[in-house]
């Protein structure tokens, strides 16, 4: 029992840093960025990177952010920018950048799945059970990302223009908010985060050209599910996240792995806007 | 009209249809012919991949029509084909094989796409839903399949699909021709459909899906009948594909498939019929000869090709070719058919014992912002009632409540003596009620006819393959088509029109409805003095003639003066005086509520 608990709140944490990248985005920029998945995969090779090279692998956290980051920045300006007023088609467009992303990789890397050194490895005693001490150690990575971004948000000067640009864009143009310069911003901070990520989940699985294909589909969907909160993220995370560990546990793995997919679409049915818990 | 002689641009319309017919019928022969000759003249290599790309370009095209033409971004159009494909594989390896077999097995595939179309299309349409969450429906459709058909073993193969059951080994030419012959078939009467009337409603669901619920047109049922339609012709080439193949595996129901499909239609060029197909066959052809050679390298191509498309020509590279061969051969695009105009009697629905409009305690709050409180009032037949006050008094809102059920938070609204509950606006319109927006929102690449012809929608039947000759309009519509000069322009495309223009077909297309109620938001916001007074007369005549009951929302004094039988004073959302005209207009209630004095309600008692 204990063991399901902490699957779960492990399988949420991991969730939840693997959605706020996409979040942020739909938040801020009102866009879908479906090629937050690729984003994942450049973490993932990231930290491949940083084992090659025989870095500290805590060291393929920052470099796979500045990567993303970099990265962000440069397709906001191409291809994001032009597509402000065409929402379906922003969808299109990064998922077409996903394939690009996903084909240069394989062409530099190849197709063959590769491992990357984990910062942490082996089992702790916690609440009298033996459990994993980097996904516990991805919980507190969790809560430290929902607390920077909430922090960010509330007490930055960033975080006031972007609020101000999510709750009317034209209003914040008119009050002299470069909105441009919160959306490239915003982006950037996106992809970085998507590539953290990205970086963060690779002890855990394998690196492959299509690494981050599978999470896409689930983090679109808690977004989402979310309402675009950062509390209503958590919480949905936990729920969903906690529904999936649930059902493979105890029904099967397969139908598991669609138990996001289906309760989202199910509960954006019922409520469109999401659960709404916590405001935007 | 019926006992003159044609007159000559009549018998233009009457046959363009044929014409049109024709012109289709031309191509599919020409094609035929093309596929006919074709094995003979390809190696076997090329053949072989050509009855795999014509499959998939007839899947392509179901894609094309839900998202190019009406605007569903779909990215399950792949389990439609896998169900298709499934259905014959199941059935050929587990319970026999036969033409009575493959009929049953073809049969079964289609039903169950209907089906599971109809679950999709009931899930993503409803009133009110958002654009994306039919894609989140359409996404999560072909992961849920591909893990139905991983979870089920033995039966279906799993990972590895089903394989090797018995299919008809005819030679390559045959299945060459049967798949060429399905493909030219779908597109024929995809060519037909989508500039059929019924087309013209597609595209207009894309371009403003709101404004079609206020015409009547049950949008939600539209998309959800297109759904299962193109599901059940997914399912069709999906078995067409696994009987040719004879593999099928997760992946034809998956949603890389699915992405694929948008892929092709974006390149080809959304929104044409002739562009997805050739698209999708250049493609896959390409892939499958590069597939040895250059695999990575193509899909790079591909990719980024999709997004210079996506971005810098979203209509595709077809249509854009297109554009360079006619101005190159100084060919004007084919012209848009034209109806001849036909005026036919008006029959308003509505009881002719019932009171037309009674509104009762009708609310309307924003969270606890309470912009509607305690409407109450009555319209009758032939009364002019202008509603008036100032921004933000309510007017609007309370148009709209009147307009669409979910709109309003408390009271009732009662049309003829029936409840409007929360109806949605189509159904608002089939009680009689016919609503004009305050900006003119038509459909700017539909013509000046065809979005005349929309708003016959409730009371004329559609054709689903050919633009009916002739447009019938009830007199006060073809009155104002007529005198705003509408009429020599039926062909011109909405966004060519001037504001005016645009203003008098927004309001020929609500009196087209043949409404019993009008609910006109600013009518002449806009306009010069001339058209104000044409449009001042119109209201006036169907008020006196017709004996409609009009609702206007106005802020021109004069102009109500002149034409209202009544008007209403609101302000903070409530009623604070209904009178004649003489009672209202010059009270001092109503200069100082325009003045801006800030408590105006409480010497309303007298």
């Amino acid at each position: 029992m204990s063991v399901l608990i902490l699957d779960i709140v492990t399988t949420a944490a991991i969730l939840f840093t693997v959605a706020t990248g996409l979040m942020i985005i739909l938040g801020v920029m009102k866009l879908i960025n479906f090629a937050h998945g690729a984003f994942l995969t450049i973490g993932g090779y990231a930290a491949y990177i940083t084992t090659l090279a025989g870095w500290s692998p805590w060291l393929a956290i920052p470099f796979a952010a500045l990567v993303g980051l970099v990265l962000g920045l440069v397709v906001e300006i191409f291809i994001v920018r032009p597509l402000y007023s065409r929402p379906l088609d922003a969808i299109l467009a990064t998922w077409g950048l996903g394939i690009i992303i996903g084909q240069l990789i394989t062409i530099a890397f190849g197709r063959e799945v590769q491992f990357a050194e984990p910062p942490v490895s082996g089992a702790v005693e916690f609440l009298g059970l033996s459990y994993s001490t980097y996904r516990l150690l991805l919980v507190m990575v969790a809560l430290i990302v929902g607390a920077g971004l909430t922090g960010l948000l509330y007490f930055t000067r960033f975080g006031l223009n972007a609020r101000a640009v999510i709750m009317n864009e034209d209003l914040a143009r008119g009050l002299g908010i470069d909105s441009t310069k919160v959306r490239l911003a915003t982006f950037g901070l996106g992809a970085a985060l998507a590539s953290m990520a990205g970086a963060l989940i690779t002890p855990l699985i394998s690196v492959d050209p299509n690494l981050g294909l599978p999470w896409l589909v689930n983090s679109f969907m808690l977004v989402l599910t979310s309402g675009v909160s950062i509390p209503g993220l958590l919480i949905v995370s936990l729920l969903l996240g906690g529904a999936q560990v649930v059902v493979s546990t105890y029904l099967s793995p397969i139908i598991g792995g669609l138990t996001i997919v289906v309760l989202a679409a199910l509960i954006l049915r019922i409520r469109p806007q999401g659960i709404g818990w916590g405001g935007s | 009209m019926s006992g003159e002689t044609l007159t000559a641009p009549m018998a233009e319309a009457l046959a363009a249809p044929r014409a049109q017919l024709h012109r289709v019928l031309r191509w599919g022969l020409f094609a035929t012919a093309l596929l006919v000759v074709a094995p003979f003249l390809l190696d076997t290599y090329t053949v072989n991949i050509l009855i795999r790309a014509l499959f998939l370009a007839a899947l392509a095209l179901t894609v094309d029509i839900l998202w190019g033409y009406t605007g569903v971004l779909t990215f399950g159009q792949s389990a439609f084909f896998g169900v298709g494909a499934y259905a014959c594989a199941l059935v050929f390896t587990h319970y026999g094989f036969g033409p009575g077999w493959a009929v049953f097995a073809l049969i079964l595939g289609i039903l169950a796409a209907m089906a599971v179309g109809l679950l999709v299309g009931w899930l993503a349409f409803y009133h009110g839903a958002s654009p994306l969450y039919a894609s989140i429906v359409t996404l999560a459709l072909p992961i849920v399949l591909t893990q139905v058909v991983f979870a089920g073993g033995r039966y279906t193969g799993s990972s590895s699909g089903l394989s090797g059951f018995p299919t008809y080994y005819w030679d390559l030419e045959v299945w060459f021709w049967i798949a060429g012959a399905f493909l030219i078939l779908v597109t024929c009467l995809a060519v037909l459909f989508v500039r059929s009337d019924m087309g013209r409603v597609l595209v207009a669901i894309r371009e403003n899906e709101m404004r079609c619920a206020y015409l009547g047109i049950p949008v939600s049922r539209i998309k959800i009948l297109l759904m299962v339609a193109m599901g059940a012709i997914g399912a069709a080439a999906g078995f067409g594909y696994a009987a040719f193949t004879n593999v099928v595996a997760p992946e034809l129901t998956g949603f890389l498939l699915g992405t694929e499909l948008l892929i092709w239609v974006a390149l080809g060029g959304r929104g044409t019929i002739i562009g997805p197909v050739l698209g999708t066959i250049a493609i896959d052809v390409t892939s499958s000869y590069l597939s040895g050679s250059l695999p990575f390298v193509w899909k790079l191509i591909i990719g980024t090709a999709f997004v210079l498309v996506i971005v810098v020509l979203p209509q595709g590279l077809l249509p854009e070719l297109g554009k360079a061969l006619r101005r190159l051969l100084r060919r004007k695009p084919a012209p848009r058919p034209v109806p001849t105009l036909q005026v036919t009697a008006s029959k308003p629905p509505g009881d002719e014992a019932e009171i037309p409009l009674v509104v009762e305690g009708v609310e309307r709050h924003f969270g606890s912002l309470q912009v509607l409180q305690g409407i109450d009032f009555r319209v009758g037949r032939g009364e002019l009632l202008s509603l008036v006050g100032p921004n933000g008094a309510g007017k609007t809102t309370l148009i709209r409540c009147l307009a669409d059920g979910m709109e309003k938070s408390g009271g009732r609204v009662v049309i003829f003596g029936k409840d409007l509950g929360r109806w949605p606006p189509d159904r608002c319109v089939a009680l009689g009620i016919g609503r004009k927006f305050q900006a003119a929102s038509i459909y700017d690449t539909l013509t000046v006819a065809e979005c005349l012809r929309l708003a016959r929608y409730r009371l004329e039947r559609f054709s689903l393959w050919q633009v009916t000759p002739v447009l019938q309009l009830p007199e006060a519509a073809l009155r104002i088509v007529k005198e705003t000069g509408l009429a020599e322009r039926l062909d011109v495309e909405v966004r060519h029109l001037s504001h005016g223009q645009k203003q008098a077909l927004d309001l020929a297309m609500v009196l087209a409805l043949e409404p019993s109620i009008v609910l006109l938001d600013e009518p002449t916001a806009g306009l010069t003095k001339t058209e104000r007074e044409r449009i001042g007369g119109i209201l006036t005549s169907l008020v006196e003639r017709e004996r409609l009951s009009v609702l206007l929302v106005e802020h021109d004094l004069n102009f109500v003066r002149q034409i209202s039988s009544r008007v209403i004073v609101m302000h903070q959302g409530k009623i604070v005086l209904d009178g004649s005209v003489a009672e209202v207009v010059d009270s001092a209630l109503v200069r100082e509520i325009y003045a801006g004095s800030s408590h105006p309600v409480t010497e309303a008692g007298a």
